[in-house]
């Protein structure tokens, strides 16, 4: 028995160190070479990453790595730091709008295809679901590799709708008038201060993500294809209005000011109803609140659209892709490229532990993927949604939108008008720059 | 006699050398530190280097001094810190020398009370801005204290969310945090004051108030020239409160201070010769105010 026992597990240990047996790269060996990774904290993912990075290294003894973490709104001001003194990272990961001007000005490396499991651009664009890897491509070279492409939409708090008196299956908001109206009938205030937000949106560094599409969804453009600013002035004007009138100058549901509304959701505790967040909020609320989790007190619902929307604009999806530095060394170059291919080569297991979801084929039709809870919402809308602007100057015209919109919410801030008067002589300057 | 006109220089020259000698590594610190980035930041200035870019800057001239300059952003952010340093500056230095006094009059406790308003001066600005932001929230503490001086109830005071509010909050903590750190400065010109003319004084029969009014305030001068201009600079540096504020939701446009748009400028725009005409401006400014303040002392001292 004693005998049987130990061959089972003996065979099972093997069995696991084969399932972890990471590449031994040709190119690398007997070489020595010190990389650096810098990424975005996110307490699921670095655990995962880390042990990718021991399997890597056993087998690439000669390879060492430096994998560090910093807070999600610092690491792009480090990393441009860090590059302007020619000193930045081997691998990188930021948020496309604010990694494309990396690109732009020549900092990053094209993907050597030798290290990864690809044969050519060609072949790496028909794994990916179409469009979801324009942003790396230019000229017919691939910058990047995806690590996350996110899609917002509403998580919902089914408990605080039922204390509320509505049937969170038939009252959740389909339009943005319907979230005013539900927000109004949930929100709780002592006196002028909010103790319970019906919803509130995603301020600070994501306008582009948050606002933009519902510019969109009246017909309005951030730029025209003629490279004309902030177009469509009714609905910009109809978008910043709302804006104003849901914040505290308005009708008081919410604010930039208040705890971010994803942070509260997940903790339940009677604050806020409704959230936009991407899938990977799923990761976030197991590990913060597994109890709210399994309760089923929550649910995803797609993102609202205006009643009278022009055309169906669902949240438009930003990514991540993992970069090369095209300062390193050759050889840190292709070990960088050989460690990233190995990292992303577990799509499953990144979606599994963390939700973010690596748009490839076969991962967004796997088992895993379908069996996640509400990820036919986010499947449907990312659908029918498209990538963020990304440009030479999206940093600066992402903080300008912030400006715009978060200024008309706030007491004493301009009108409406005067914001979006602003906001396209800012934007037209700096697209006039460029 | 000649050979005392000999010795003379010699020893002048000997004792110059030891001065070189010492202040050597201070010279070493300033020009490494502050000479050579305030040279480097001007020659940036005059060029179109952009930050992330790898092509070598071309000259421009007095190009982004003109664009600087012409810029309705930089004025309001001039304004921005003008204002700033105006509702710091006053409110610092009467209550720092307000605390200094009040210190140096007491017999008991005095280290116990310099401890206690220095302590603020000890955390870096960015957990001082943190500590703030979380009396600010709405919920904070700081609408339960004044909904209860105001006798008002659940009143939202729009710490951050009022653009003229987040004015009045960044100063609350700027005076916080430096209002111990100037008044040690107080109290240690107060403690050079000798005592014997306090003595005499006394003898004379010159009571507190009349101390204070004609001994310790115009002995103090030099240390109140000091203060002033000190609280100058650091008002006019002020950064830290004004950008986490903003990172957290209060409006940029209210509080965006010219070190803010300097930051602002160089990473997020990733113009660095701009940010460097910015720096350079500042530095004028503070060069100017400094010079104007000295200059106002010098002729007050001279009328007396």
């Amino acid at each position: 028995m004693k005998r049987t026992l130990s061959a089972i597990l003996l065979a099972a240990l093997a069995a696991s160190a084969l399932a972890a047996q990471a590449p031994t790269i040709p190119a690398l060996k007997g070489k020595k070479v010190q990389l650096t990774l810098w990424t975005h904290e996110d307490a699921n993912r670095m655990p995962l990453e880390k042990g990718y990075i021991a399997e890597f290294t056993a087998a690439n003894p000669g390879v060492t790595v430096n994998y560090v973490t910093y807070p999600t709104d610092k690491i792009r001001d480090l990393t441009t730091t860090a590059f302007a003194a020619n000193q930045g990272p081997d691998i990188f990961n930021l948020q496309i709008s604010d990694a494309y001007p990396f690109m732009a000005n020549g900092r990053v490396a094209p993907i050597d295809f030798k290290m990864t499991a690809y044969k050519d651009v060609k072949d790496l664009e028909s794994k990916y679901l179409p469009g979801t890897l324009a942003p790396v491509i230019e000229k017919g070279k691939a910058y990047g590799l995806p690590l996350e492409l996110t899609n917002y939409c509403l998580y919902l708090n089914k408990k605080i709708f039922r204390d509320a008196g509505l049937d969170p299956d038939k009252d959740y908001p389909k339009t943005w008038e319907d979230v005013m109206a539900v927000s109004e009938k949930i929100v709780q205030r002592n006196g002028e201060i909010i103790t319970r937000r019906g919803f509130d949106f995603r301020y600070g560094v994501e306008p582009l993500i948050c606002w933009v599409p519902m510019v969109e969804q009246l017909g309005g453009e951030l730029i025209s294809k003629d490279g004309k600013a902030i177009v469509g002035d009714d609905a910009w004007l109809k978008v910043l209005t709302y804006v104003r009138d849901f914040g505290p100058a308005g009708k008081n549901l919410g604010s930039p000011t208040y705890t971010a509304a994803r942070k509260v959701f997940d903790l339940n505790k009677n604050e806020i109803a409704m959230s936009l967040s991407g899938l990977y909020q799923e990761a976030r609320i197991i590990k913060s609140n597994p109890e709210f989790y399994n309760s089923k007190d929550w649910m995803v619902i797609p993102y609202p659209q205006w009643k009278d929307a022009a055309k169906r604009v669902p949240n438009n999806f930003y990514g991540h892709y993992y970069v090369v530095n095209a300062q390193s060394s050759k050889l840190a170059q292709q070990a960088s490229w050989a460690l990233v291919n190995y990292m992303l080569s577990h799509g499953e297991a990144y979606l599994q532990k963390v939700a973010i979801v690596q748009p490839s084929k076969s991962l967004m039709e796997s088992k895993t993927f379908k069996e996640m809870p509400y990820s036919d919402v986010f499947a449907k809308d990312m659908s029918a949604a498209h990538v963020v602007y990304y440009g030479a100057s999206s940093t600066k015209i992402d903080a300008l939108l912030k400006e715009a919109f978060e200024s008309v919410m706030l007491a004493g801030g301009p009108s409406p008008k005067e914001a979006l008067e602003r906001l396209r002589k800012s934007v037209t300057e700096v697209l006039a720059s460029e | 006699m000649k050979r005392a006109r000999k010795t003379r220089p010699s020893l002048e020259a000997a004792h110059d050398k030891w001065g070189w000698f010492f202040v050597a590594p201070a010279i070493l610190y300033f020009s490494i530190f502050s000479f050579y980035p305030i040279l480097y930041a001007f020659w940036m200035s005059l060029t179109n280097k952009k930050l992330l870019s790898l092509k070598p800057p071309t000259f421009v001239g007095f190009a982004n001094y003109q664009k600087v300059l012409s810029s309705s952003d930089f004025w309001d952010s001039l304004k921005n810190t003008l204002e700033f340093t105006v509702g710091a500056f006053v409110p610092l230095f009467i209550l720092s020398l307000a605390f200094a006094l009040l210190i140096s009059s007491r017999k008991r406790f005095q280290r116990a009370l310099q401890m206690a308003l220095y302590s603020p001066a000890v955390l870096s600005s960015v957990v001082a801005a943190l500590i703030w932001l979380i009396i600010f929230d709405p919920r904070g503490l700081a609408n339960a204290a004044a909904n209860a001086l105001m006798g008002t109830s659940g009143k939202d005071y729009m710490w951050l969310s009022s653009t003229s509010m987040v004015k009045v909050s960044t100063v609350i903590v700027y005076v916080w945090k430096y209002v111990g750190y100037f008044t040690i400065l107080f109290v240690t010109g107060i403690g050079k004051i000798p005592a014997s003319v306090v003595e005499a004084s006394i003898i004379d029969g010159a009571n507190a108030r009349q101390r204070m009014l004609r001994i310790t305030l115009p002995l103090l001068r030099p240390t109140t020239v000091l203060v002033s201009v000190m609280i100058l600079i650091f008002c006019l540096k002020t950064f830290s409160t004004q950008y986490l504020f903003t990172q957290k939701g209060a409006s940029l446009r209210a509080v965006n201070v010219v070190t803010l748009n300097i930051y602002q400028t160089a990473f997020r725009d990733q113009n660095l010769p701009q940010a460097g005409v910015m720096s350079i401006l500042l530095f004028i400014l503070m060069l100017v105010l400094s010079y104007a303040q000295l200059r106002a002392s010098r002729g007050e001292e001279e009328q007396l």
